[in-house]
């Protein structure tokens, strides 16, 4: 079994939640995350070109308090960029199928398309039945 | 490659995350959890707190720099009370950057 972790963009979900339940596997886990990469967070039209540049400062961002900023001596603030973040725990023979499938869907060519980690899985249980390991994410 | 969950103090947050960034290790996912340890919460006189607000940060980093980025955060998120939080590292297989689609960190 592996996990399969995606950050994807927030407006990508229902697209990639479509593409996953073609392929048959509907079953994940979603989470609206913040997050930044390489850029630190700072990057607007990059992101995202048909956003604004003044709007995407004050809504996509979000900045800490700049008195929290004042109180800690802090040199700046952290920016963020809202994520979605899903995952799915699956059987080793489908995932380069399911990778491929999301980067598919979610490959925009512009930063900010997101990462995707596949980490081993040791175990599962079906609370309902009692199922272990294979039989639990059939 | 190995992944990083730390389960840090929201407040040093910002801190730990910008004592990464200078040190080279910008990316990272952060989301707001709730939970308790071994202390089962926290008793403040009749008050009762079960769960406790914390940030989890979550990372991937080469399996070389794994001990730098723990000292980091460490080394920013400890205050010696109890609640200062958890630093847990698992394997990570392959890693995708969907713009270009490349398994590279």
């Amino acid at each position: 079994m592996k996990e399969i972790t995606a950050i994807i963009r927030r407006d990508k979900l229902p697209e990639t939640k479509n593409a996953l339940d073609e392929l048959g596997y509907p079953a994940m886990t979603i989470q609206s995350v913040d997050g930044r990469g390489k850029q630190k967070g700072a990057m607007c039209a990059e992101m995202d070109s048909e956003m604004p540049e003044s709007f995407c400062t004050t809504v996509k961002l979000k900045p800490t308090p700049s008195t929290y900023a004042l109180e800690h001596t802090l040199p700046k603030v952290a920016l963020y960029v809202p994520k979605r973040m899903l995952t799915l725990i699956v059987p080793d023979d489908v995932v380069s199928k399911l990778v491929k499938s999301i980067i598919k869907v979610n490959q925009s060519g512009k930063r900010g398309d997101g990462k995707i980690f596949v980490s081993p899985i040791e175990g599962a249980l079906r609370v309902r039945t009692g199922e272990m390991d294979g039989e639990a994410i059939s | 490659m190995k992944m990083i969950r730390a389960f840090i103090r929201p407040e040093k947050e910002q801190e730990v995350v910008l004592a990464l960034e200078g040190a080279g290790f910008p990316s990272l996912t952060k989301m707001p959890v709730f939970g308790r340890g071994k202390q089962k919460g926290l008793q403040v006189g009749p008050v009762h707190y079960d769960e406790l607000p914390k940030t989890l940060i979550m990372t991937v980093v080469a399996t070389e720099d794994v001990g730098k980025v723990i000292g980091i955060i460490e080394g920013k998120a400890k205050t010696g009370f109890i609640g200062d939080g958890k630093i847990f590292v698992s394997p990570v297989d392959a890693v995708y950057t969907v713009r270009t689609g490349e398994a590279v960190l």
